[in-house]
């Protein structure tokens, strides 16, 4: 195979123009690129990332994808998001290597059924599969699980979502990249957004680093770092607080976990890459913070729950670790919301470690909003007023306490 | 093979045979060989095969820095052989071996038939795998399985167990050194003589770095290897240091925690321990690494790293082969290519990349002894197929070649510094002109970095500088050591400084198989077309083409992948950047982490009288509870015998606090919802507290003491947040009180039942008629003269039932008078399960199992207890509560019972108007006090006036919805009469 040694995506000079621009080069940002660039004609858009496309969460989670949310506004979005990979691979003729391995929610605990069972329910309402099976059914899903009463949790069983698995998330980061890049879209990397002009109650451009930018919309979809912009930028608050989140691979094994496997008790989720590796990712840190450093206790942590459940794995062993942030709201919702404060800034942040799974499709229809100017029924649920109104959703049905007054 | 037996610097002990098992056969070594050095002495040079290629693999570092000799022993996969010790009876086993035996203990990785890989690498670009295997689609799902099975390297079985003590210890010091070699030992000593606690790490077993091995003599015409044994009996004589020897730092946090495990033997009777250090400073002298050269098959078998040979050698006493060729960037080269000769080794060329800057000394032995020496020369090309037969060497310009038939070659380009352990501490490395090392520009406070790692190469330089950085860590510990320092500053600026290292990257070879990652099976190759796809970071680099992210942990590729990404992108005036070094940085064992695994929760003073009688005892946050006391998993009998004869519950678990001080009532008021000034002297309250979203988030009862002093209970969950939920909606007025958590202090005994007046009656000391103790009443009393106890009349399971609170301490007492004054009305303890239903009944909430995270206190009908004429500003969710109080579309709280005659409850499931979801089963059961159905729900408020009908779409119900109807709460004894009678 004679291979063609093409860019996947283009440099292009920062033009002082754009119709949209995009603070971020994340899976949000790059998907409405792509998307406004391909199906609504809005082509002359760039993307501008601080740093390099996919440094953030995107980079940094464990690249699970599902759909078994709880509650009516969330289960259809991720339902539509579940069924993008194997479209957008064609479409992008990238292979963002969807492994539909489907996930297993393990259950401890009488309420934690109780969960799963609503969860369960709720899916098969929206058409979304999910069954609940018993723990001996579990131990022949995945049989390294320790079925018996010697774990602190014993296993009463879980819930079985065929189609969810795992992406390779840097590959949809560059799979979006060229997809953007070949409908027109601009990527720029290493470029600093310092400032968003407004005039007259309407967004009329963008300052970088780089230079200016005139543009009548801006998206912001900076991940973590969206409310730091929103708040200094705009003097536009949003009740977000940022959480870091660790995550941690083993050394490469032969196929030893055919699914996801997550437990809530343990505060603990696991699969095995294509590559071979243990992907496993742990609760947040229980206190906001800025930086992706990562702590001791963590991986330690997190050794003691999957040795717990998963005992063979006491055999193998960490590799690294690494942190993330989480942009995390009061109900573990995103905040997606257009022309508020101002007329042509939109913002599609606060996804918690959500945000990887929902990316395409949200980049899809905040797309159609950003190009038609009306927001699509599947996002509205979304919008800022909510905690205005003391209406939270209910993602979470327990109270989250992430924050020091929780 | 003979070994070498006689050498002084020999670390192995042969009066102690040690035999292992690899592919069915014995192979015999000695006390202190690791495995790869046991293998390697017994005449194996193939350890396994690679990753992608299937191309053999053998000995090429002594330390781990890659995946090469990687085994699975005893059914543990990818053990480093090069760095476990050697144990009688070990089963060892070649890995990615495909096709040589059915038993993978058999594998032969001599042999390979997936070999044939090699050749298709041209089909196998960087990131092939983005751009095939999709197309057509149905191909996928078969790639997908193929390519499974294709990665990873060793096998775990599902069955594996771990076997031997995996323990954990957690040393607080003032200083802690990483690093055992000269550097490290002086830190070391000088910061011990100042009369600091001083811990030592060291991965390897014994103290003494690159001096341990070596017989060239320092300054005063000592051998460095003697040098090195006069240090560690030093440090030994130091009763304030405390070393542990093959013991790999695998994380520095800050500049506060070390984290390391050190492996078990001889004195160390466990198998592994994870060790995490608390420490005022940290020196970091971990040394040096060779940076690997880049040459045509770089990695074959019999390409090792020079200190790899010469360590081969001097340590245990092993020729790594009998015709050498060394190409190397570094004077250690030199000096191993002299000493290996005397050895008994056929050096048969010495290529240097260098061309100048070697020392004299060296250059003149080699002459002495005919060795033939080429400065700008470097390796080109390693020839053989499972081990190398010959190596072509060539001029760095790329205009002369020479070819020599050998079996061993010594290739190096030069060191490469050990900053992990500082760059995991935050410490900024940068680029530095004259090493060519990425060094440190900024350390932490309190972080230091001595010896060999800064660059350092003389002896007494690097000596030196352990003793400086030694007296520095001393000095941020508060010792006064000024005048030391000073003289020790002087000493170091008169002393040799850091030198001038080789910067040649790669060989003049274009388009070959240079490997610059062995466990990704990355080649330079694949670097140039990633970068050709726009990728220009390293970061980025490493990600498409996963070169660094193998189990060798960056050790190969760490230095050479940002150097070449610099040489070859579009700005040469760009500094190479170091690419991020992420803990752990020696693997460690999931086991090893785990260490002991405690498992930290809380029994009640009454758990052992609950679990002998049956009780299954569940966890239920941080405590163990009864949740049943038969098998039946509706506990119908403790439910009839709470509704006809009387029930003990162990409620222990409830949060109970006191809290007083000048403003104790002022904190109430603001977290309570309710108005708190109308709790009298000696009497008690229900009350709530809400959030900022008017949100239930905890329920309990008040009792006031005395004027601001009031105890208070919490549900179990809010126990641990109660404090701190206080202190921080007080945090700005400065108020005066105080908080006790007494959760612990005291246990409680739930009393219920219409029995339950009579039973307590027999124990208690006072009267406790319904008329001197009525409903909602609080009295405090005591049993048998002596016993204190504090009494509410509540009623939560909707019976005539007493909340006794019991100093712990005494609970036990408590349990069992009552036991026994309640034999004769057929008391009966009761679990979680029966109070779940009990309370069900009377439609009594449980927060979290009828509340979400966004039910107000409103939504679940408990406006009353909202005093809506306090001040809003000062109430925590009273505004909120204002705000939704009449808002339209909230989900309420509702009873419902079944329609159609149907006997079971529900499942957990949607209620479903309209083929909408409008709400939430909160909790179904079946009443056997009124043998039906029952259940509560959040429902849109729309659909929640007594009898609104709706659906119910259950798991697994495919459509079919069963149908509920919503009715009038409670479900039991709606005008409270049983509680209050």
């Amino acid at each position: 195979m004679a291979h063609k040694t093409k860019r996947l995506w283009k440099y292009q000079p920062l033009k002082s123009s754009y119709d949209a621009v995009i603070i971020g080069g994340g899976l949000h940002g790059l998907a409405t690129a792509y998307f406004l660039a391909k199906k609504h004609g809005l082509s002359n858009v760039a993307v501008i990332e601080k740093r390099y496309i996919g440094f953030g969460g995107a980079g940094r989670n464990t690249a699970i994808v599902r759909a078994n949310q709880r509650t009516q506004e969330n289960l259809p979005l991720y339902r539509e998001a579940l069924q993008l990979w194997p479209v957008l691979t064609k479409e992008l003729d990238f292979n963002l290597m969807f492994h539909n391995c489907g996930n297993l929610n393990l259950f401890h605990s009488e309420a934690a059924m109780k969960a799963a069972r609503l969860n369960t329910a709720s899916g098969q309402f929206h058409g979304i599969k999910s069954h609940l099976i018993d723990a001996e059914e579990c131990k022949r899903m995945v049989p390294a699980l320790d079925i018996s009463d010697r774990p602190r949790y014993p296993i009463l069983g879980a819930m079985y979502h065929p189609p969810g698995g795992i992406v390779r998330h840097d590959a949809v980061v560059w799979g979006l990249a060229k997809g953007a890049s070949k409908h027109g879209a601009h990527i720029h990397q290493g470029t600093e957004v310092t400032g968003i002009e407004v005039y007259k109650g309407k967004v009329a451009g963008v300052h970088t680093d780089k230079g200016k930018i005139k543009t009548p919309r801006v998206l912001n979809a900076a991940g973590a770092y969206s409310a730091d912009i929103s708040s200094r930028l705009l003097g536009a608050k949003l009740p977000i607080s940022v959480l870091t989140i660790q995550a941690m691979v083993t050394q490469p094994l032969k196929p030893l976990l055919n699914h996801v496997v997550s437990s809530g008790a343990y505060h603990c989720y696991a699969n095995q890459t294509l590559k071979g590796e243990i992907a496993t990712g742990a609760h947040m840190d229980p206190w906001p913070n800025y930086t992706n450093e990562t702590t001791a206790h963590y991986i330690k942590h997190q050794a003691e729950a999957l040795t717990e459940f998963l005992p063979c794995l006491a055999g193998v062993k960490f590799m690294r670790i690494w942190g993330g942030l989480a942009d995390m709201t009061p109900d573990m919702a995103p905040i997606i919301d257009g022309n508020e404060p101002v007329e042509g800034y939109y913002i599609d942040c606060g996804w918690g470690y959500f945000g990887f799974k929902s990316s395409t499709v949200t980049g899809k229809y905040m797309a159609r909003y950003m190009a038609e100017g009306r927001c699509p029924e599947i996002l509205k649920p979304f919008a800022l007023s909510r905690f205005k109104e003391h209406r939270l959703m209910g993602e979470t049905a327990a109270l989250v306490n992430y924050t020091p007054d929780n | 093979m003979k070994r070498l037996t006689h050498l002084p610097t020999l670390k192995i002990d042969t009066s102690k045979k040690i035999s292992v098992y690899y592919r069915s056969k014995t192979h015999t070594g000695w006390y202190g060989d690791t495995i790869a050095t046991l293998l390697y002495a017994d005449g194996i040079r193939v350890f396994g095969r690679s990753l992608k290629y299937h191309r053999p693999r053998g000995l090429y570092s002594l330390d781990g820095e890659c995946s090469n000799t990687m085994m699975a022993v005893d059914g543990r996969p990818n053990v480093r052989a090069e760095t476990t010790m050697a144990a009688d009876g070990m089963h060892i086993a070649a890995q990615n071996v495909q096709g040589t035996s059915e038993k993978p203990v058999e594998s032969t990785p001599e042999k390979d038939w997936m070999g044939f890989m090699d050749h298709l690498s041209w089909a196998m670009p960087a990131g092939f795998y983005y751009r095939i295997f999709h197309k057509p689609e149905k191909l996928w799902p078969i790639a997908v399985s193929r390519i499974r099975k294709a990665a990873g390297v060793g096998v775990l079985t599902s069955g594996y167990t771990v076997k031997g003590r995996y323990d954990e210890i957690y040393p607080a010091t003032d200083v802690c050194v990483v690093g055992g070699g000269p550097a490290g030992m002086e830190a070391a000593l000088s910061a011990a003589d100042k009369g600091l606690r001083v811990i030592l790490m060291e991965s390897r077993p014994w103290l003494g770095g690159f001096y341990d091995y070596r017989t060239s003599l320092d300054a005063d015409g000592v051998p460095l290897y003697r040098k090195a044994n006069a240090m560690a009996e030093r440090i030994a004589g130091y009763p304030n240091i405390r070393v542990f020897k093959n013991a790999p730092v695998v994380g520095v946090y800050g500049n506060s925690m070390v984290t390391a495990f050190q492996r078990g033997g001889r004195d160390r009777p466990f198998e592994q321990r994870y060790i995490e250090i608390q420490t005022r400073s940290i020196v970091v002298a971990a040394g040096c690494i060779e940076r690997p050269l880049l040459f045509e098959n770089n990695e074959r078998p019999g390409v090792m790293q020079m200190g790899c040979a010469h360590r081969l050698a001097r340590t245990w006493g092993i020729l790594p082969g009998r015709r050498a060729v060394f190409s190397i960037g570094h004077d250690l080269g030199l000096e191993a290519a002299i000493d290996l000769a005397d050895l008994g080794m056929k050096v048969v060329h010495v290529a240097d990349v260098r061309e100048d800057g070697q020392d004299q000394r060296l250059l003149d032995e080699l002459k002495k002894r005919d060795i033939p020496f080429s400065r700008g020369w470097t390796a080109i090309k390693a020839g053989g197929k499972r081990n190398i037969e010959k190596v072509t060497i060539g001029t760095v310009n790329g205009m002369r070649r020479r070819e020599f038939s050998c079996d061993t070659l010594a290739a190096s380009a030069g060191l490469t510094p050990v900053t992990g352990p500082l760059a995991t501490a935050g410490a900024k490395l940068e680029y530095h002109h004259l090493t060519g090392f990425f060094l440190p520009v900024k350390l932490p406070d309190n972080v230091y970095a001595a010896g060999r790692l800064l660059g350092l190469n003389d002896p007494a330089s690097v000596e030196a500088s352990g003793r400086l950085n030694g007296l520095r860590a001393a000095a941020a510990c508060g010792v006064r050591v000024d005048s030391e320092l000073k003289a020790a500053e002087a000493e170091t600026s008169v002393l040799p400084g850091p030198v001038r290292n080789s910067k040649m990257v790669t060989a003049p070879v274009k388009n070959q198989k240079m490997f610059i990652c062995f466990d990704e099976d990355t080649t330079v190759k694949n670097v140039d077309q990633a970068m050709d796809r726009g990728f220009d970071v390293p970061e980025l680099i490493k990600r498409f083409t996963a070169a660094g992210t193998g189990p060798g942990q960056g050790g190969v590729p760490g230095h050479n992948l940002p150097l070449y990404v610099a040489q070859r992108g579009d700005s040469p005036d760009v500094d190479p950047r170091p690419i991020t070094v992420r803990p752990p940085l020696t693997p460690v064992l999931l086991a090893t982490y785990a260490g002991r695994n405690h498992d930290m929760h809380k029994r009640t003073p009454v758990h052992e009288s609950q679990s002998a009688s049956d009780g299954r005892m569940d966890r239920a946050g941080v405590w163990l509870r009864a949740r049943y006391f038969s098998d039946d998993r509706r506990s119908r009998r403790e439910i009839e015998n709470v509704r006809g004869n009387v029930g003990v519950l162990d409620a222990s678990t409830l949060g109970k606090f006191r809290i007083f001080g000048n403003d104790a009532l002022k904190a109430l008021q603001r977290v309570y919802i309710g108005d708190m000034n109308r709790v009298r002297e000696h009497r008690m309250t229900y009350a709530a507290m809400c959030n900022d979203d008017g949100c239930l988030i905890d329920d309990g009862v008040i009792v006031k003491q005395a004027e601001n002093d009031y105890y208070f209970t919490t549900s179990t969950g809010r126990s641990g947040a109660t404090i701190e939920w206080i202190r921080y909606h007080t945090r700005y007025e400065n108020l005066d009180f105080h908080m006790v958590n007494l959760t612990d202090a005291f246990g409680v005994i739930n009393l219920a039942g219409p029995n339950s007046r009579n039973v307590l009656q027999k124990i208690a000391d006072v009267d406790i008629s319904n008329e001197a103790f009525p409903f909602m009443g609080y009295r405090e009393f005591t049993i048998n003269d002596i016993i204190p106890v504090r009494a509410m009349r509540l009623g939560f399971v909707g019976e005539l039932s007493y909340e006794l609170h019991v100093p712990s301490s005494y609970m036990q007492a408590v349990w069992d008078l009552l036991e026994k004054a309640g034999k004769s009305f057929k008391i009966k303890k009761f679990g979680l399960e029966a109070q779940n239903t009990l309370r069900l009944e009377k439609c009594h909430v449980i927060i979290g199992s009828e509340s979400e995270q966004r039910t107000t206190l409103c939504d679940l009908g408990l406006g009353f207890l909202w005093c809506k004429s306090k001040p809003e500003a000062n109430t925590v969710g009273s505004v909120a509560l204002r705000q939704t109080e009449n808002q339209s579309g909230r989900l309420k709280l509702v009873g419902f019972k079944m329609k159609n005659g149907l006997e079971r409850p529900p499942k957990d499931g949607s209620p479903i108007v309209d083929s909408r979801i409008r709400g939430y089963v909160c909790t179904a059961r079946f009443s056997f006090t009124l043998n039906e159905p029952i259940g509560m729900a959040l429902v849109e408020d729309s659909y929640a006036k007594p009898g609104s009908v709706f659906g119910i779409y259950e798991n697994g119900c495919k459509g079919r919805l069963i149908r509920a109807e919503v009715v009038k709460t409670p479900f039991y004894d709606p005008t409270g009469e049983r509680m209050k009678s």
